[in-house]
């Protein structure tokens, strides 16, 4: 029995993001289903996978066409108020050889929408890999489905065999969710964030670093209660994208609604974070004045150190944070990371060059490789941040930091120190 | 319209069985998908998997290795994880994947059985059926492969086929063996020493449909008798049950588990439908299959009590009887006692 497989950032920063070993490639073995995994791996069980996320648009229902074993977990969401709004067309052996379940879906549809006690305001047919084997034209049954039905209806893919592509699942359900928009007349003065399926916190800073920019109203898609309030995201002079799985719907939205847009990432390090803005500002074409809070914040930061002194954390990948980008910025607030659950690849490898410099020693392990099964702790850990770090070093003080509530910016970095700071706390 | 489920989720499928039954054995278990299936094993039907630790794990396909059919990927990967990872038996699940692409599972176990060294079963699921015909090929597939010695009976050794979570809302076998002096449930709390040595049983106790193949194959092949009970009726169930008189009681499990709670019903005209097998050996006269959400809201009105899983009231919002609860995981995922 072999240990659970590491590879230092040292190791790997030198051997380049050509040339990442096997045991971090989840193409290249089994996959164990750690918690991280159980994430990422079961739309639907945990926060939003695409069959949470399918029904973004209020008074929409789904109708999820599949075998059973797709639908089997969505039991979990009933206990979040989704049992009213999610239907199964259950596929069986012919069905899923044939393709001939494709002529039944108009007809559920319409029985759906007869039965209910109200008219939704869309169906979202979710599709999983049988239909991506089949190579369904959805969007041509989700025609027959309007004809029969009457009501709007847009497919959401879940498509688990095509993650790694250029659109994988929950980019494509994203770009869905924001489908039924109608062009109008756009208001200089409003915008939207894109990104997750959940607002940011409401006293994030970058609602007040907009509105002083001039911005009156800024809308998201998790804070639209009815379908009206919804339509008038296209409204919209401008998007912020804050998390890169949205810019496919980006690009829609602009072709299709004229509306432009701006990336934001999420980041931990104060000084990046102030670019970012001042970065934000000169595309508006305002200026941006983050200055209390990036004293508040940083006040944060120093009276955590001083409180707890310096401190050896393991980082998960289950958090609201890049788990690469939030080890570099543990180190250079004076701390240390001795292991990172997580996924590398190109996407983050900037990150593990930076964190090469100043921390080549840290471990990084695969959430995804069957040798986790095999993990034991080895290194000197203080504290844990993440779901799955939580899992590994269930006797150690932590912080899952996974809301469905998403930190962001300044507001972001405060939040995780208060919250570390009250885990460990008890320990004093 | 059928297979059109409008009030219950989706009940446990074939895959969730298969792996339920080798969870505990010791094997390197593969489920041959691309994660959402291992995903809803491991996240929701398995309540064991955060309990005890088990190599259970998805073969991680992607369009082009189903578009290809390349199995000799998944044979090395399987290999790979056979020296990281110990493991006396490999085992790989079938999911819609492999049955959408014709999987050859023979090929399949031929190729990894050559490559690793160790025994490999296959059991064909397609996640399109449930969970109880999963578990009963897994069964099946694990005597036929291990249990091939026929040794010295033990006397008094009772062997229990059918103890799942999903079955049960057990998961461990305490409670089901109790009322046993020596009885061991295969595939909970024992592992693969006990399949090997079946023939050491004097008795085979089936607890759920998905058992009953797999002990008349070990009635014919070694001799051994069995028979029908299901020792983990909760007790409030049973409670409430018993005190029921002149009613007309429709009982809604799997056939087993039914049949054993109307066993100690008395003074009522009670009938036994279930969403799984339903074996007319052990049927009685109006005992009914449910094939989809209308059968059942066709026939409730015709009982004055029902006692079947809470998820299933939410078919018959009209139903003006009596409802008592009897949780069967497969349906709504809950644990004995929830």
């Amino acid at each position: 029995m072999s240990e659970a497989f590491y590879i230092t950032v040292g190791e790997l920063a030198a051997q380049g993001a050509d040339n990442i070993p096997e045991e971090l490639v989840s193409s290249k073995h089994l996959i164990y289903s750690s918690p991280a995994t159980l994430d990422f791996n079961s739309p639907g069980a945990k926060g939003f996978g695409v069959k949470r996320a399918g029904l973004a648009i209020p008074g929409s229902v789904m109708l999820l066409v599949a075998p059973a074993c797709c639908g089997r977990n969505t039991a979990l969401l009933n206990e979040l108020g989704y049992s009213e709004r999610f239907f199964y067309l259950l596929l069986d052996d012919t069905d899923i050889v044939t393709g001939r379940h494709l002529t039944k879906i108009p007809k559920a549809v319409k029985e759906l929408c007869g039965e209910l006690d109200y008219t939704p305001s869309a169906v979202m047919i979710c599709i999983t890999c049988v239909d991506a084997l089949l190579g369904t034209d959805m969007e041509r049954v989700c025609r027959k489905c309007e004809e029969a039905a009457g009501v709007p209806t847009v497919p959401a893919y879940m498509y688990a065999l095509t993650r790694e592509k250029r659109l994988p699942p929950m980019a494509a359900v994203r770009k869905s969710v924001y489908s039924l928009l109608k062009p109008q007349k756009r208001i200089s003065n409003e915008c939207n964030i894109l990104g997750h399926f959940a607002p940011l916190f409401d006293d994030c800073e970058l609602y007040d670093i907009l509105k002083s920019a001039g911005i009156k109203k800024v809308r998201e898609l998790s804070r639209c209660k009815t379908f009206e309030e919804y339509e008038e995201l296209s409204r919209a002079n401008f998007n912020i994208i804050i998390n890169s799985e949205a810019r496919y719907a980006a690009q829609d939205m602009e072709k299709k609604l004229g509306i432009p847009s701006i990336e934001l990432a999420r980041l931990y390090r104060l000084d990046k974070i102030q670019n970012q803005y001042r970065l934000l500002g000169r595309a508006i074409g305002a200026e941006t004045d983050d200055t209390k809070y990036y004293g508040e914040t940083l006040k944060v930061i120093e009276d955590f150190k001083t409180k707890h002194g310096s401190l050896t954390f393991a980082i998960g990948e289950c958090v609201n944070a890049d788990s690469f980008e939030l080890a570099l910025a543990m180190t250079e607030y004076g701390h240390r990371v001795s292991e990172i659950y997580g996924t590398a690849g190109e996407r983050n490898f900037v990150f593990i060059k930076k964190l090469a410099e100043v921390s080549p020693e840290t471990r990084i392990f695969s959430n995804l490789s069957p040798t986790m099964l095999n993990y034991e702790r080895k290194t000197k850990i203080d504290a844990v941040i993440g779901v799955d770090a939580l899992y590994y070093h269930s006797d150690i003080k932590g912080i899952e930091f996974n809301d469905e509530i998403q930190p962001f910016g300044y507001r972001g970095v405060k939040l995780l120190f208060e919250r570390l700071d009250r885990a460990l706390e008890e320990r004093l | 319209m059928k297979k059109l489920l409008k009030h219950i989720s989706p009940l446990a499928p074939d895959d969730s069985g298969a792996c339920s039954v080798l969870y505990e054995l010791g094997g390197i278990v593969v489920i041959c998908d691309a994660g959402g299936c291992a995903g809803n094993v491991c996240g929701f039907d398995e309540p064991r998997w955060f309990m005890k630790k088990s190599a259970l794990f998805s073969a991680g396909l992607r369009d082009m290795d189903a578009i290809l059919g390349r199995d000799d990927r998944l044979v090395s990967k399987l290999a790979k994880t056979t020296e990281q990872i110990s493991g006396r038996f490999t085992a790989i699940v079938g999911t819609p994947v492999p049955a959408v692409i014709a999987t050859d599972y023979k090929a399949l176990k031929k190729m990894a059985e050559k490559k690793t060294g160790i025994p490999c079963i296959t059991v064909e699921t397609t996640g399109t059926h449930l969970y109880d015909r999963g578990e009963e090929a897994a069964y099946l597939a694990l005597f036929k492969e291990f249990a091939k010695e026929k040794k010295q009976v033990k006397r008094g050794k009772v062997g229990i086929i059918g103890a799942t979570p999903l079955n049960t809302g057990l998961a461990k076998a305490n409670k089901i063996i109790e009322k046993y002096e020596n009885a061991v449930c295969f595939g909970m709390d024992s592992g693969l020493d006990e399949i090997i040595n079946v023939s050491e049983c004097e008795k085979i106790i089936v607890i759920s449909n998905s058992g009953i193949k797999a002990a008349e194959y070990l009635k014919e092949k070694f001799g051994i008798e069995y028979e029908f009970d299901f020792p983990c009726i909760p007790e409030n169930v049973l409670e409430s049950a018993k005190i029921l008189d002149g009613k007309r009681v429709l009982i809604i499990h799997q056939q087993i588990a039914a049949n054993a709670l109307r066993d100690k019903i008395n003074g009522c005209d009670v009938d036994c439908a279930t969403w799984f097998d339903l074996d007319k050996n052990i049927a009685m006269e109006n005992d009914i299959q449910i094939k989809n959400e209308d059968d059942l809201a066709d026939i409730a009105d015709n009982y004055d009590v029902i006692i079947g899983d809470i998820a299933f009231k939410k078919i018959i919002p009209i139903f003006k009887g009596e409802y008592i609860d009897f949780p069967h995981f497969a349906a709504s995922g809950r644990m004995y006692g929830q």
